[in-house]
């Protein structure tokens, strides 16, 4: 399933083709009405992007474009003190990820969102937690769990026939 | 199916039905409820929601700058005005049980309520 690693330019490029998909992604979820008013819950669509960097360029380069959209899309939304939030999320649910990578086969990676979601989940809390110096939004982790799990699997979903179908193409 | 998956499957259906528990399972401050108001990790105002006759409201400004409305209603307590950019806190609506305090994460506010009473569960602060 991993591509032999491309170098130099193409590297860059698709570097940065993906990262442009995935902070495309972001701004078009953020204009969408917040349907659940809990703090946190959302789609994470610009994730389908993530978990096909993580599966098919490997844990460096996903972290890459991880990292480039989470500062992106902060600076774009014009709201900074997200960065921290979607950092400590982001970057928890990457190591889980890239933990679960060596255990699951090619069909089974959709499994990976959902537990990829509930950490990020936790680790948005556990920034919140420290920012807001209580233990108290912990009352929110069922909720998140619940809504990672149901979000996690529609955007595993996503990078399972979005992968299949690139296969396809091999571009 | 293999092992991997399956091991999986089953820690996420465990999340699952863990979290649904803690969610349905009745909190603590439903009989009583005491409503802490914290900004920035310091507790500013503990209001007895039983004790309240008429409905009030008041402001509160953070370290931030951000200001909340915060309306106080006979057993529920809920933020009607904020000025941060998602409102979620307003949207949640009014709070009367220790399931889900509101969390305004811009201004660093958290309103929770807590059992009172005779048996006032120190640990929760």
């Amino acid at each position: 399933m991993t591509r032999p690693p491309a170098k130099g330019t193409r590297r860059v490029t698709r570097l940065a083709l993906l990262t442009t998909i995935a902070l495309t992604i972001f701004m078009a979820e953020a204009q969408l009405p917040v349907l659940v008013p809990i703090q946190g819950v959302k789609l994470g669509l610009a994730n389908i992007v993530t978990v096909y960097a993580v599966f098919v360029l490997g844990p460096g380069d996903a972290l890459l474009i991880l990292c480039a959209r989470v500062f992106l899309g902060a600076v774009f939304s014009g709201q900074m003190m997200t960065l921290l939030y979607s950092l400590g999320g982001g970057l928890l649910a990457w190591l889980v990820m890239t933990g679960l990578r060596k255990l699951l086969t090619k069909e089974q990676l959709w499994l990976c969102s959902p537990v990829a979601a509930i950490f990020h989940n936790l680790g948005q809390l556990l920034v919140a937690a420290g920012i807001m110096k209580t233990w108290v939004v912990m009352a929110y982790l069922p909720y998140l769990v619940l809504s990672g799990i149901i979000t996690g699997l529609f955007t595993g979903l996503c990078a399972q026939y979005f992968i299949q179908r690139m296969e396809k193409l091999r571009l | 199916m293999n092992q991997n998956t399956k091991i999986i499957l089953a820690l996420l259906a465990l999340a699952a039905s863990a979290s649904a528990a803690a969610l349905l399972i009745p909190k603590e401050g439903s009989r009583h409820p005491v409503a802490h108001i914290t900004l920035d990790g310091e507790l500013v105002q503990e209001i007895d929601l039983d004790r309240v006759g008429t409905a009030y409201s008041f402001q509160l400004t953070g370290a931030s700058g951000l200001t909340n409305t915060i309306l106080v209603e006979p057993g529920r307590i809920r933020v009607l005005e904020s000025d941060c950019p998602d409102q979620i806190c307003v949207r949640q609506g009014a709070i009367a049980d220790g399931t889900v305090p509101i969390v305004c994460l811009p201004n660093r506010l958290v309103i929770e309520i807590v059992g009172g009473g005779e048996v006032f569960d120190a640990a929760t602060g």
